[in-house]
């Protein structure tokens, strides 16, 4: 089908886009890999679309002071090929790779996933076991955001009207991190049926620090604290491993639809962290 | 598709019971609805704005309450249809009292078509759930005040 009607406006600026965005019925385009499906088949029928495509001041990926500062419109392809990110932040770049396909990796951005928040993306898993920041810009200031408080609901987050991603930001890893995004994918979306990032710092032969991203299981991606208590001090073996990821959905209603049932996703989002478990313990050092 | 669960109320049973049949609470507590209008005993249309990761619209339909057991059961029926497609569905809720609060269980069956329904399978289970929960959030809040 082809979309209805909508004004298009491409700003040079941010300020520009900002002013755009006074009007309430005026949406962010930022790669469209998400809006534009939906406007055709006319579940989205948006008045205006503001495109952030021009901004220049929106592409980019800087190191500074201890952390990778990402630009909203940075595309997964340029997150997932920088030798910046590649290097020190390996598990971001991992993430981005799973993404789509091709075409989605070029078109789609990073801060135009996450403000869709689709609870099967594959970015909130990496960012919730990184503890990634977003930054976010409005007409009078900006603030910035844990990203555990910027993923609010299944498909909500905590952008106010007239509010843009102005970046994401990461730490840069050690070099003794290990790290793995593993990801069971709906083989025709692309989506997550369930995705885990796992973070691992070891010391002394014992696991000293982890960090679990969930994608996929339930409404909105999450930390899964109890599968990092359970691993941390632990030797980091096998067993180490099945026995800390029994729980993962612990507390949680998990996600269920024609692809895959609650206790299914269950079982494989164990087996997902299994993975990315001992993948990310046998590349820390 | 079969949607159940259940959420805590900080009222007594009958209150409650009693609230969840006042259409000013139930237009106050489900998202994007400003009023319900009484056509009938216990039949109210309504009129709600839904717009979900930029997709909804205006939805129009009916809420129907039925098979009153005042303080433990009742039945929810709701109709509604918008540009993006239809649902209808029925819902039995149980009121079991816990002194102080009542644990309010749902079980129903919700058919969903149109085109979010071809295109958007993937959605609707996690969209379904974050409704109800926003309903009984918004409810929590008006029993205790």
């Amino acid at each position: 089908m082809i979309a209805q009607n909508f004004d298009y406006a491409a700003p040079g600026n941010l300020q520009e886009a900002l002013s755009l965005l006074g009007n309430e019925n005026a949406k962010v385009l930022a790669g469209g890999m998400s809006l534009i499906p939906l406007m055709k088949l006319r579940l989205a029928s948006p008045e205006q679309l503001v495109d952030l495509g021009r901004i220049k001041e929106l592409n980019y990926i800087k190191e500074d002071a201890g952390v990778l500062r990402i630009g909203a419109t940075t595309t997964h392809f340029q997150i997932e090929s920088s030798p910046v990110v590649r290097s020190r932040c390996p598990l971001l770049a991992e993430a981005a790779s799973y993404i789509g396909d091709l075409q989605v990796r070029n078109m789609g951005t990073i801060g135009g996933s996450i403000a869709h928040a689709d609870p099967a993306a594959d970015y909130p898993a990496s960012l919730f076991a990184l503890e990634a920041k977003v930054s976010l810009v409005n007409a009078k200031g900006k603030r910035e955001l844990p990203v555990a408080d910027f993923f609010v609901d299944t498909f909500t987050t905590a952008l106010e009207p007239g509010e843009i991603i102005r970046e994401v930001i990461v730490p840069v890893e050690e070099q003794s991190t290990g790290t793995s995004y593993q990801k069971m994918l709906q083989p025709a979306s692309g989506f997550a049926i369930v995705g885990v990032a796992a973070r691992i710092r070891k010391s002394g032969g014992k696991i000293a620090m982890t960090r679990v991203g969930v994608t996929g299981l339930s409404g909105t991606p999450y930390r899964a604290a109890n599968v990092e208590k359970a691993i941390e001090g632990t030797a980091g073996t096998a067993d180490d491993i099945r026995k800390a990821v029994a729980d993962i959905a612990k507390g949680l209603d998990p996600n269920s639809d024609l692809h895959a049932s609650a206790a299914y996703r269950t079982q494989m989002a164990r087996v997902y962290a299994t993975r990315a478990l001992t993948v990310a313990i046998s590349r820390a050092s | 598709m079969k949607i159940n669960g259940s959420y805590s109320v900080p009222a007594p049973a009958q209150r409650a019971y009693t609230l969840l049949q006042d259409p000013v609470i139930l237009a106050k507590c489900m998202p994007g609805t400003d009023h319900l209008d009484r056509v009938a005993e216990n039949e109210y249309d309504m009129k709600m704005k839904v717009i979900i990761a930029s997709m909804g619209g205006l939805f129009s339909g009916k809420v129907r309450l039925a098979d009153q057991n005042p303080p433990d059961s009742f039945k929810l029926i709701v109709e509604g249809s918008g540009k993006i497609g239809f649902l209808k569905g029925e819902g039995l809720l149980n009121l079991m009292a816990q002194g102080e609060t009542t644990e309010v269980k749902y079980e129903g069956d919700v058919q969903v078509g149109g085109t979010i329904a071809s295109v958007g399978q993937r959605l609707l289970d996690t969209t379904a759930k974050m409704i109800i929960k926003k309903f009984f959030q918004k409810f929590a809040e008006a029993a205790k005040g």
